[in-house]
């Protein structure tokens, strides 16, 4: 079985300054400085998919695993701990422009890529990942491949005979089934939420890899002919204002905080029926 | 302008869908210069509207029929948890006299139905959708971006427009339409083909307990320090009879169940107090509480965004001043 998770490294937006939240037509925001994440449900993608190798393998399944980016060099060190934790294939396509509120060209790149190059049987992803964050290129991705798609995964391991039992949420309960690939699983709140860290040996064995970079002309896609595809247009950011009073109560010690407290707002909202 | 309003009873929470939907048609669209609140399919406005049932319960089909939020109706029976199904039944029925608008429930079903229906039909899609605007010629609509840091705003061109809604609409309480008129029935049961999954189970998902009832909630964030810090907080939480939540670094480091996370992608609140403990205030976890009455928090970072997000702060040791606060519930000071 051809594993491929595909992931997002972005800014890490709680490390933004408040004067770089720009309102205004497009997209404005300030993040160039900031230390780059992977985005949270993609991390979880990519534990998942480790485990689920380790399963299969167990279970005398050939699975093997690859990773897929589309962006910048920004990504390559999260290229190398991929390596270092056994991932075999790697990818980043250079799109050649910004593509945050593209998703249907950021999935016609994953697709072509899974279909024309990696040839993958089981595609994982994030369910949704920012600035966007529009939820839809799981789907999108499933369209382009023809394949069923799972959303809000939270867990997945081998079910037999080349099956797959998938635990989703769903809107009414948690949903379990068996799903044969070919398919796509949208990672959602998954019980596994961070990537193990690769051992120092690990790392240096496999220090001269790197991933292949391509073009969208490598996987079949014209960015041009997408962008006109696009589910609707940025025309501008706007801020939330969450700001309340912010009153700091006086107090040295954590019970004098709590009486200034507690005296304040809690006795009353406590008492009140 | 027509619209149509897709109620899937074949993946659950009807109800839930129904009253997001007429939410937003009652109270979050705009058509032209108008101003939301008008019955969107008045005549006057231009505006014609029915909804599509889709139902795989046979038992359930008059149930759904009085959750519609408009008069007209269209039943279609269909096998359950199909999404993808649903978006093709609802391509076919564009066209030159189709729906210009599509509007989903954005549940993860929901959100399916818009984005596959959109790429089926070359039209547009807008999840999450906190607002829509129709304009001559385009769709103008808003949602959360950049992790509920901000919110971005949308055009629309290519039809149909597929809005899948902001499941808060549900809240808003609009009014339920009482007549109904069924217009059509179909079924597509026969057109699925080869089942995609097999041994389909569902379980009642975890319980949040009464998170989402909770007139005061007390909220764990990683300034805890520990697991021993979150289950201290759990435990002060237990003793002022509040429901206990977390945010997300809590939950990911499995420090409290991921059922008892709270905002975008959690438990949204709306205690009369909540108590915010350790938590830094990331958007995506204050827009989980940003409904509560009085906002209390404790965080040793003097420059903690979530002090300028709360009505009232302390700044010290997130446990020690909420166990504090816990002995002063059990034990009320005499004011005498």
């Amino acid at each position: 079985m051809r594993i491929l998770v595909c992931f997002k490294v972005t800014p890490d937006y709680e490390a933004l300054r408040d004067a770089d939240w720009v309102a205004g037509p497009g997209d404005a925001v300030r993040s160039r400085y900031v230390r780059r994440v992977l985005n949270c449900f993609d991390e979880s993608a990519l534990e998942l998919a480790l485990r689920l190798r380790e399963a299969l393998t167990q279970g005398d399944v050939v699975a093997g695993l690859g990773a897929l980016s589309v962006g910048g060099r920004e990504t390559e060190p999260f290229f190398a701990t991929l390596h270092a934790l056994g991932y075999e294939r790697a990818a980043r396509i250079e799109p050649g422009a910004a593509l945050d509120y593209a998703p249907a060209a950021t999935a016609a790149l994953l697709a072509g890529y899974a279909r024309r190059v990696d040839r993958s049987d089981l595609l994982l992803l994030g369910s949704r990942c920012g600035p966007g964050d529009s939820g839809t290129v799981p789907f999108l991705v499933a369209e382009e491949l023809g394949w069923p798609c799972l959303t809000q995964v939270t867990d997945v391991e081998p079910a037999g005979d080349e099956g797959l039992r998938v635990t989703c949420a769903a809107d009414d309960g948690r949903l379990g089934l068996t799903v044969r690939p070919p398919c796509v699983l949208a990672i959602g709140n998954a019980l596994v939420s961070h990537l193990r860290v690769p051992t120092l040996t690990a790392r240096l064995a496999r220090r001269e890899l790197r991933a292949d970079v391509l073009a969208p002309g490598d996987v079949g896609v014209d960015l041009a002919i997408t962008s006109g595809r696009e589910p609707a247009t940025l025309e501008g950011l706007e801020r939330i204002d969450r700001s309340r009073a912010g009153v700091v109560v006086e107090g040295d010690t954590p019970v004098e905080m709590a009486r200034a407290l507690f005296e304040a707002h809690v006795e009353e909202a406590i008492a009140r029926p | 302008m027509r619209f149509a309003v897709v109620l899937d009873g074949t993946v659950g929470g009807a109800g839930e869908q129904a009253r997001a939907l007429a939410g937003l048609l009652h109270k979050g669209m705009t058509v032209g210069a108008g101003a939301p609140g008008g019955p969107p399919d008045h005549p006057s406005s231009g505006v014609e509207g029915e909804t599509l049932i889709f139902y795989d319960d046979e038992r359930e089909r008059d149930h759904l029929v009085a959750l519609s939020p408009t008069v007209a109706v269209r039943l279609v029976r269909a096998p359950a948890r199909r999404p993808d199904l649903v978006a093709a039944t609802l391509a076919a029925t564009t066209g030159e006299d189709g729906p210009d608008l599509f509007l989903v429930a954005g549940g993860p079903a929901g959100t399916e139905v818009a984005t596959r229906l959109a790429r089926r039909t070359g039209g547009s899609v807008l999840t999450g959708a906190l607002d829509v605007a129709l304009e001559p010629g385009r769709l103008l609509g808003r949602r959360q971006v950049y992790s509920n840091h901000m919110i971005g705003r949308f055009a629309l061109t290519a039809r149909p427009w597929c809005v899948a809604v902001d499941p808060s609409w549900a809240e808003a309480q609009a009014p339920a339409c009482e007549e109904h008129r069924v217009l059509s029935e179909g079924d597509v049961t026969a057109g699925a083909g080869k089942p995609q999954f097999a041994d389909l189970e569902l379980t009642d998902p975890p319980s949040a307990g009464d998170l989402a009832e909770a007139r005061v909630v007390v909220v764990a964030g990683a300034g805890a320090g520990s697991r021993d810090g979150v289950a201290r907080i759990a435990t002060a939480a237990a003793r002022m009879g509040a429901a206990f939540g977390v945010t997300r670094p809590v939950a990911m480091n499995a420090w409290a169940p991921m059922e008892r996370l709270i905002g975008v992608s959690g438990t949204r609140v709306a205690p009369a107090l909540a108590i915010v403990a350790g938590a830094s205030g990331a958007p995506a976890f204050l827009w989980g509480i940003e409904r509560a009455g009085v906002i209390v928090a404790v965080n040793s970072d003097e420059h903690a965004p979530i002090l300028d997000e709360a009505d009232a702060v302390a700044v010290g040791d997130a446990v020690g001043v909420v166990e504090a606060l816990a002995d002063l519930v059990a034990s009320p000071p005499d004011r005498d």
